[in-house]
This record gives structure tokens, sequence and C-alpha cells, in this order.
């Protein structure tokens, strides 16, 4: 049984619109055209999209799955950057850090025979995957930014006593690490207790055993916990030693790290 | 010890001036002066535009970084503790150049007045002047020649300063340290300092003997400051 929703009804969802909009209105939030323009938006986004998915479905999985899962991965470092513009070679490191955690995964997926390689399959999962790790990657810059200017005094401290700058370092990336493993151990932990996830609600709508759904739903789920770490890991190891010159002395703001990069 | 020849980091222009052995020497002077600016530069914290620094008369670059801060410690205002016990912070520096055994933490312990039962400790547990005394025993567990102060005591309260200054007093003078220290604290320069060094748009306005230059100011920016 598969779930069908007739556009008629789907038209009602403007009630769903309508509430916020009236919150807004009522308590002058000033959020009014924004929450129109994002639910129009997101409404022409989804269905661009699944006209698409409808397309690269019926392509040879050989053309269709490295396309769009190209188009992600340039998407998705695009976004991430945004939160590091400032860090040298941002772009190729994102990039690559997100290509390797992708290729890693559904290397893993093939291998074992997880997932089938269609583009129902692997499209939809890596999505999932290259998108949590897009999050993950721009969390760990905003994080390791703002350990570093709170920790300044403590990187004085070790560099001052001699310390390398990786040795300096270490307590932040300690942290930056830390603060992304920490919610995705807490997701794991209460998984199917608070909320079922969304990949396995969507099987079981559609039509697929409880049992089977929490299959996939398992292999996504740690999947995204370990592409998420793996990412967190790359650009800080990569990008902490930007917040240094060449002389061991810490950069004083991210203008400095600007200047010292366009060098 | 130290020579400078021309130095130059916003906000200082061309300082000129040499810092013998044993000198302890207090940088004061008005907020924007470049005290800590010059306090940085002794131990390449950052390094200036221009001129030349020798420290005992080759070039501070053609030391090895890591090695000049090792000789050259610094204590600053915060105590800036590492997470973890008094022990984590004491061998920190010394374990970076594989010096440390455990025995020393007793020593230094004792050196800056605290008992040696402190050594497991978390460094969270401990008050501020507790905690900014076990920071002067980690810069002094890299045994240094030259201990550069940037307001030590300037985030405590009267009575505990008054303790950390006592411990400075006894420190500098058993070990012959060389010292450098940047305070606002007119009582502690002339309990702490030999020379005074009065820094102010930049510039070192006044250089001379403590208690002497403190008590008979010999421009009028000095005494004008020292009024306030």
């Amino acid at each position: 049984m598969s779930p069908e929703i007739s556009n008629q009804s789907l038209l009602f969802l403007i009630v769903f619109v309508i509430v916020p909009l009236t919150l807004s209105y009522f308590y002058q939030l000033g959020m009014n055209k924004s929450i129109l323009w994002s639910s129009i938006r997101g409404t022409v986004q989804l269905f661009a999209i699944g006209y698409i998915l409808t397309y690269l479905f019926d392509l040879p999985a050989q053309v269709g799955i490295p396309l769009m899962v190209g188009i992600m991965l340039i998407i998705a470092t695009f976004h991430a950057r945004q939160k590091g513009k400032e860090l040298p070679y941002i772009l190729p490191v994102i990039f690559l850090g997100l290509l390797t955690v992708e290729a890693s995964v559904l290397t893993m997926w093939l291998v074992f025979d997880m997932v089938q390689f269609t583009p129902s399959e692997v499209i939809p999962m890596s999505g999932m995957v290259i998108g949590n790790s897009m999050v993950a990657m721009g969390l760990a810059l905003e994080r390791m930014k703002s350990e570093f200017q709170e920790n300044n005094g403590r990187l004085l401290a070790a560099l001052s006593l001699g310390a390398e700058p990786k040795q300096a370092s270490h307590l932040i990336v300690k942290r930056t690490l830390n603060a992304a493993l920490i919610p995705n151990v807490d997701r794991i932990k209460t998984i199917g207790l608070v909320q079922l996830p969304g990949m396995m609600t969507g099987l079981i709508l559609g039509g697929v055993e409880p049992v089977m759904a929490i299959k996939y739903q398992l292999v996504i789920s740690l999947s995204i916990f370990s592409s998420v770490s793996i990412s967190a890991m790359i650009v800080t190891l990569a990008m902490y030693r930007y917040f240094f010159n060449e002389h061991k002395q810490l950069l004083e703001s991210m203008e400095d790290i600007k200047k010292q990069s366009e060098h | 010890m130290f020579r400078f020849e021309n130095v130059s980091q916003h906000p200082l222009k061309e300082l000129n001036f040499k810092i013998g052995k044993n000198e302890k020497v207090i940088l004061f002077g008005p907020s924007g002066a470049g005290k800590s600016t010059l306090l940085f530069l002794f131990n390449r914290l950052s390094d200036p535009e221009e001129g030349q620094i020798y420290f005992k008369d080759k070039p501070i670059g053609e030391y090895p970084i890591t090695e000049l801060r090792k000789k050259v410690g610094l204590l600053l205002q915060s105590p800036n503790l590492f997470p973890g016990t008094v022990l984590d912070n004491l061998k920190y520096g010394p374990s970076l150049f594989g010096e440390w055994e455990d025995k020393q933490a007793k020593q230094l312990l004792e050196y800056v007045q605290l008992p040696s039962s402190y050594v497991d400790r978390e460094v969270d547990q401990l008050s501020g002047g507790e905690q900014q005394r076990v920071s002067l025993a980690r810069t002094l567990a890299n045994s240094p020649e030259v201990l550069l102060l940037d307001e030590p005591t300037s985030a405590l309260d009267n009575r505990t300063a008054e303790e950390i200054e006592e411990v400075l007093e006894y420190l500098i003078h058993e070990h012959q340290l060389t010292m450098l220290m940047v305070t606002h604290n007119m009582k502690q320069a002339k309990r702490l300092g030999d020379r005074g060094i009065f820094l102010m748009d930049g510039a070192i306005q006044e250089d001379g003997k403590i208690p002497d230059m403190l008590d008979h100011p010999e421009t009028e920016a000095l005494s004008k400051f020292l009024e306030k």
C-alpha cells in the first residue's frame, strides 16, 4: 500500500502557514515576509526536486548517482564554507573532506551489501550523509573559532611555556570534537524513544515492515554518526594551524588570519 | 641581557634601551601606552615591525622560538590554567622538553607557598589566588632566566595580591631572576622593582631607579601620571 495525498488535500496545508503568520502579525515579529517566502520557496524546491529525482531514478545508476552526488557535494561545500570564509584553503578542504566521507560510507554500504547501487537508494541516503556532514563541518568551524577566542589566554600561556602550535591547540581540538560528537551520541541514545527517525517514518508510511524500516534506519543513523565524526575531525585538524603564523605566534583576530592567508 | 635597537611595533615607536642581568624592571604608564605589547616582544609572542632585539648579544630571532620561550617565562593577568590537576599544569612546560620528574612538583609548590597535598587537586577547585600561584609555579617549572609579569595581581583582591607579591619578592631574589613586570600598582612597583620604565604614547618618557623616579619624577608627564 502506497500513501497517496491528493492535490486538493495538499492545498489545506496553507493552514499550517497561516498559524505562524498570524502569530507573527499579532506579536509584531516582523517575520511575515520571511514566513511566506520560506514556505513558497520550500514548496517549489521540494516539487522541483521531486521531478528531478523522478528523472534521475530513470537514468542508469552509473550516470544518475555520480551526477546527483556531485551536485550535492558542491552545494554542501559552498554552504559549509560560509562558517569559515576567513580561513585559507577552506573550499578544497571541505570539498575533499565531504568527498572522502561520502566515498568511504558508500564503499561500506556497497561492499557489505547494505544498500543497492540504484539511484533510488543511494541518492537519498547519500543526501543524508552529505547534509549531516556539511552541518557538522560548519559547526566544527564555528566552534573552533569561538574556542580560539575564549581560550586566548590559555593558548598564550601554552606557547609561552614552549609549546608548538599543535600542542597548544590540543585542548581546542579536543573540545571542538567533543562538541561535535555529543549531540550525536545523545541522538543515538534516545533514537526510537523520543521520536521515530525521519527515514524510518517514511519507510513505514510507504508500507515497509517496521523491522525492515529499522534496519535501514540503523544503517543510516550509524553511517551519519561516523560521517559526522570524520567530518568534524577533518576540518578541525586541517584548520587549527591557520590560527598561528610561521613564528608560532597566535593570530589575534579573524582579520589577521585573513591577512595572513592572502600573503 | 636584552638590547632593543630602534624597535617599533604599534603603538611603540623606535625604542632603544638595554636590560641587564638580574635587573627588576617595572613597566608602567597609562592604558594603551603599549606595555603589554612591549612585554610580548621579549619572548616572541609577537615580533616588532621594525628594529632589532638582542638577547644575550644575539638577535632574538636566532634562537629556536620554543627554546627562547622556555628561558623567558611569562605570567599573565589571569592564571589561564589548563583543565586537569595542579600536577598536569606544573609538568606541562618541562614535559614539552622531556625534562619532567614528578618529584619536582613538591619543590615548585613550596616556591609558591602551597602545601604539597595540592598536587592532585583539580584546578577548578582552587581559589583565584591559589590558581595564580599554580600559574606562577607552572612558569617556574621551566627554570626560566627571565620572568615576564603582565599585571600578575590585578585580577585579585588586595590581600591575595599582597600574598602573591610576597611570593614573587622571595622568588626573584632567591633565584636571581631578571624580571620585567607591567603593573598599575605603584606600591607594588616600589616593593618589587629596582628600575622603572615609564611608557606613554608608545615612547619611553622616563627611565630611572626605583624608588627615586617615583618620589622625584623628572618629567611633567610622570608627575601628572603619579598624581592620578
